[in-house]
């Protein structure tokens, strides 16, 4: 272990001398981590003025602008996994920066695919605020565990932090089914009701999201579950980590079997949603914050 | 401009009167005739069920007297066309002339004027009579440029503002309601009780939206078989609608009935049959056909008349809100088109003729007054100049006396003195023609 932290940090002295390119990437990341806040207040504030305003300029301007902010992310994160020399998942601010890259690119996929634009403020207000969050507290850690240097946890870490923001997505939709139900029911004809789509569509992309959560974090499990026992000597099936994404990921399969099954529709299964991502995110905090296993790195 | 209008829409009478000058396609052509013979040098009508409008190109010079007696004389033609003069007084009819009476047809293209705020119909119905009057001939370049724009100022506003947005009946406003709930109503399968006029416009209305079914059920099952004769479907026994539910998705109820025709129980019954599916009930019934409670059960939407009005309001209150915008179109399109016609005015086409020669004879000057000795440059200024204004001298004459030609005729003589030497610079480029026809 040693030795190739040893290996690698003179990969990168050796880099360093050759070009000096470290140096112009660090200061790219330094300049991309502070505008990608800005970038993702200002395509949240023109999902905003699109909403609530109708404003023309927003609606114009809204997309092309997620996407540019979505590449600059991408940017961002390959310049640290290039600099670092390892995967941006070594502590939790690059955690934070990756769930809303991951957050604001699922919302483009389900922009793109079902066309609906008008729920953009929603979901990427999550985005910018991890985002911020990210950019005020991260600072470079010099002593990173080998083991997150992998590349097969870089996979894993990544389908399990997709799975995520699918489900934080899918609480969203969830929210602004609940939203647009309680309107219709009583009267109230006004912003909500005018822009947003039709809840037979809210509650299929809640659905889509969830399902699509679903398969990541299968994936995830199954990855870890094959690759941890190797990467690890103190391996264990009870670990916190392990177990609590297990209840997620069992809670969140009743649920949509409960919905082909049993048939529950409507407002029922979109508090479900809600439910699920609150609980998911009681256990990640509960399994990080309070107890500790071979799965802790930060 | 010496465009002039008079008309008779649903502000200034009612319908047993303004019915009374309605022109049907076949009526228009002969009388657009007669008024063009007697009156005017261009002349077309739109009529439609809330308005009579008769728009005309005076040529005053070849016409005695003022203008205002004229358009009186051309009204009392229009009311006599229709044998109309008992019925039809002077007070009904309104009268308005140049800018003025373009920007009024600019309003009514735009759905500002109409007796339904935005209302989408009266844009195909300008068109239509246009053509009509097209085929008889009796409209020329103005007008022509004048409906075109009318019809562009229509195709802005739908495009631009918010007038005619959102359903303003309430028959339309559960088809509204229906779309918020439902994403694809070619799924879904409606049922409508009773046969009350509401309900049934209803029905129509989403029938139209290419629902996937329509059962219809009633007291007195004859006139069921007669609306499914009209809208097509199926009956259903009215004494077992109860079984009908489950299958249904969007419930119309238009009973006349003492009492509430279905409960809460009765609906929280169907509910559990159809797994909960989301069901719109709409109650059009007055006094009401389905108990209140019914709101209360879960993925359950029950609205009634009051709802309804509440979301024709909304809708009626944010076309009012268009207005404003609406207005800039029609200033903006009002100014475009008062340039063009200034541009076809003798005197600024003299002066844009003589700028444009000008500018040629200086530029050449310019570009080879070095050839010439100092004390010969100014003869040579002054001998182009001379040529210039002798070649220019019958042209400007001809022009200006015009040599008893007709309005209309001169226009076309500028209009062409223009394209010959590219005069056209307050002109939009020639696709207004396109716009009109793509409406």
């Amino acid at each position: 272990m040693q030795q190739r932290r040893v290996q690698s940090s003179q990969r990168r002295d050796v880099a360093h001398l050759i070009n000096d390119r470290g140096s112009r990437v660090r200061t790219i990341i330094l300049i991309l981590n502070y505008t990608l806040p800005v970038l993702y207040f200002a395509t949240v504030w023109s999902y905003a003025k699109a909403f609530f305003r109708n404003s023309a300029i927003a609606k114009w301007v809204k997309t092309p602008l997620l996407t540019f902010t979505i590449v600059c992310h991408f940017l961002y994160l390959t310049a640290r996994t290039i600099l670092f020399d390892h995967p941006p998942i070594t502590n939790i601010c690059e955690i934070l920066s990756v769930l809303a890259f991951t957050t604001a690119l699922s919302y483009l996929a389900i922009e793109y695919i079902t066309k609906v634009e008008s729920t953009g403020y929603f979901v990427l207000i999550i985005s910018f605020f991890f985002q911020l969050l990210s950019t005020l507290l991260i600072h470079e850690i010099s002593n990173v565990n080998p083991v997150l240097r992998n590349n097969l946890l870089g996979f894993h870490v990544t389908s399990a932090l997709l799975g995520y923001s699918a489900f934080a997505i899918s609480a969203v939709y969830g929210f602004l089914y609940i939203m647009l139900y309680h309107h219709i029911k009583s009267n109230r004809f006004g912003v909500i009701y005018d822009n947003l789509p039709n809840l037979e569509k809210l509650e299929r992309m809640a659905t889509v999201s969830v399902l699509t959560g679903f398969i990541l974090l299968t994936v995830a499990i199954i990855v870890g579950i094959v690759w941890l026992p190797r990467a690890f000597e103190h391996f264990s099936y009870f670990d916190p980590k392990l177990v609590g994404t297990v209840i997620i990921w069992l809670m969140y399969g009743i649920g949509l079997v409960a919905k082909q099954s049993i048939g529950w529709q409507g407002r029922k299964i979109m508090v479900l949603a809600i439910v699920g991502f609150a609980v998911t995110m009681l256990s990640l905090t509960v399994v990080n914050v309070f107890l500790s296993g071979f799965h802790n790195f930060y | 401009m010496n465009l002039a209008l008079i008309g008779i829409n649903h502000r200034t009478a009612l319908l047993d009167v303004r019915e009374k000058l309605w022109f049907s396609d076949a009526e228009l052509p002969p009388t657009l005739t007669q008024l063009k013979n007697q009156f005017f040098t261009e002349c077309f009508i739109v009529s439609t069920c809330n308005r009579t409008e008769l728009y005309g190109i005076m040529d005053v010079q070849k016409l005695q007297g003022n203008s205002e007696s004229i358009v009186k004389k051309a009204g009392q033609a229009l009311v006599e066309a229709k044998s109309a003069s008992g019925t039809v007084l002077p007070q009904h009819l309104y009268r308005s002339f140049g800018c003025k009476a373009a920007a009024h047809l600019f309003k009514v293209a735009s759905g500002a004027d109409s007796m339904v705020i935005g209302d989408i119909q009266i844009l195909n119905q300008i068109k239509t009579h246009f053509n009509l009057a097209t085929a008889e001939g009796t409209v020329g370049t103005f007008l022509n440029r004048l409906v075109q724009t009318a019809l562009r100022v229509g195709k802005r506003s739908r495009a631009e503002t918010t007038i005619s947005e959102g359903a303003v009946s309430v028959s339309y406003a559960a088809v509204e309601l229906a779309s918020k709930i439902f994403s694809n109503l070619s799924e879904k399968r409606v049922l409508l009780i009773g046969a009350g006029e509401t309900g049934e416009l209803a029905a129509k209305n989403l029938v139209g939206r290419g629902v996937a079914s329509l059962s219809i059920a009633n007291r007195t099952r004859s006139k069921a078989e007669e609306l499914v004769q009209e809208l097509g479907g199926a009956v259903v026994e009215y004494d077992h609608v109860e079984d009908a539910l489950p299958g249904v998705d969007v419930l119309i109820t238009s009973v006349s009935s003492p009492q509430y025709i279905l409960a809460q129980d009765q609906l929280r019954r169907v509910m559990k049959a159809r797994s909960n599916a989301p069901l719109l009930v709409i109650d059009i019934g007055v006094p009401r056909n389905v108990h209140p409670d019914v709101n209360k059960l879960e993925n359950v939407f029950l609205h009634d008349v009051d709802s309804l009005s509440r979301i024709v309001d909304q809708n009626l209150a944010r076309r009012k809100a268009a207005l404003a915008p609406v207005n800039a179109i029609v200033l903006e399109e009002l100014i475009g088109m008062r340039q063009w016609f200034e541009s076809l005015q003798v005197n600024p086409t003299i002066s844009d003729l003589h700028a444009y020669f000008e500018t040629v004879r200086s530029d050449e000057v310019k570009k080879h007054i070095n050839r010439f000795s100092e004390q010969d440059r100014e003869l040579v200024d002054l001998v182009t100049k001379r040529i210039v204004n002798k070649l220019l001298h019958l042209p400007t004459t001809n022009l200006k006396n015009g040599n008893g030609e007709s309005a209309e005729e001169r226009h076309k003589k500028i209009h062409i003195i223009r394209g010959l030497f590219g005069l056209h610079k307050n002109e939009p480029a020639e696709d207004d023609n396109e716009v009109g026809r793509s409406q």
